[in-house]
């Protein structure tokens, strides 16, 4: 037998096992889109579920939002430090967090400085000066550095090159020019 | 590739599952033929037919269309035929008998035949895959290599090998007398 005459053997003989196993891939496109589909609604279904925890709508945001609000509300008033003295013209106050010393200096003072204190730790000092009503300049020395410009100041001056604070105790500035 | 196959499959890639029927439809006696000659047995390769399918669809974002499709398919069913053959491997469930022919066909059919078909079907897997892919499939040497991930040396040696077997097979049972020339 020559090879060409296998060669044609081959492949009658592979023709006629594939031919006869095939008879049972009847109906097998309908097998794979069901089972394609079938994957494809679990799929559907567990992205649904994936989605409700990762991507929630506007809605359900809105109520994490608040809910998380809530929670952190409550968890403030349960672990907020005790409450600020109520702040008044007197109070001189500075959120300093680390620092190792703060004074306060002004013209109150003869610009020496007065310590201010944090005795909770919190990084806010703070001292309350009985002062009579008028206008008083002052900056804020913190860890030797110069701060002059205390937010809760009625304005700033430039002195020397450094701002200083200015506030109005007992009336505004009108007031106590008038 | 054909126009018309390349909108079935750009259908299916937009989640057509009826233009992916179509392509089953077209290809499924091909892959079969694949996944028999890995597997041997015709309800393994059925599963892994439908298998082949299926993880073609899935995975059908990565089919470059610039290559031959039937080849990246092809590839696929060898593939999943593959991993049938390791798990059924380490099951140590051996291959059923199924792929013995219809007494009475043997009897009135075509006895070369059946001879020939045994004589392929006891060819180590290695050797079993070329062959159907080079005389059922007629692919080129190239592709063969393609689906198998072979050298295209390896599987002209592989050919060469398995067509030495089968005919030392015929001969030694007397289905062929001469030596071939």
């Amino acid at each position: 037998m020559r090879w060409d005459e296998l060669d044609e053997l081959l492949r009658a003989a592979l023709s006629k096992e594939v031919a006869e196993g095939a008879k049972g891939l009847s109906g097998l496109e309908e097998r794979v889109v069901r089972e394609l589909a079938r994957r494809s609604t679990h799929q559907r279904f567990w992205t649904r579920v994936r989605d409700f925890f990762t991507r929630p709508t506007p809605r359900w945001a809105l109520a994490g939002a608040l809910a998380a609000l809530l929670i952190g509300f409550a968890l403030g008033r349960l672990t907020a430090p005790p409450a600020l003295p109520q702040w008044s013209p007197n109070l001189f106050v500075i959120a300093a967090p680390g620092a190792r010393s703060v004074a306060v200096v002004g013209d109150f003072s003869a610009w020496q400085p007065i310590p201010l204190s944090d005795p909770d730790g919190d990084g806010i000092w703070m001292a309350s000066i009985p002062l009579p009503p008028g206008r008083y300049e002052y900056a804020f020395i913190v860890d030797g550095k110069w701060v002059g410009q205390d937010p809760l100041a009625d304005e700033y001056l430039r002195t020397f090159g450094e701002y200083v604070s200015v506030r109005y105790i007992g009336g505004g500035r009108a007031d106590l020019s008038s | 590739m054909p126009a018309e196959e390349l909108e079935l499959i750009q259908r299916s890639l937009n989640g057509d599952l009826e233009a992916w029927g179509e392509i089953v439809s077209r290809y499924k006696e091909a892959v079969f033929a694949v996944t028999l000659s890995i597997l041997r047995n015709y309800a393994d390769a059925e599963d892994a037919t439908q298998d082949a399918f299926i993880r073609a669809y899935e995975n059908l974002r990565k089919y470059d269309l610039s290559r031959k499709f039937s080849t990246w398919l092809f590839t696929v069913a060898a593939n999943v035929a593959k991993n049938a053959l390791r798990k059924r491997r380490r099951a140590k469930d051996p291959p059923l008998p199924e792929m013995d022919g219809d007494p009475a066909e043997e009897a009135y059919g075509d006895l070369r035949l059946e001879a020939v078909r045994q004589a392929v079907a006891e060819l180590p897997e290695t050797y079993r895959a070329p062959i159907v892919l080079y005389y059922w499939h007629g692919l080129p040497l190239e592709e063969i290599g393609e689906v198998l991930g072979l050298p295209v040396g390896t599987v002209k040696t592989r050919l060469h090998r398995a067509r030495a077997l089968i005919r030392a097979k015929l001969v030694q049972e007397g289905v062929i007398r001469d030596a071939v020339g």
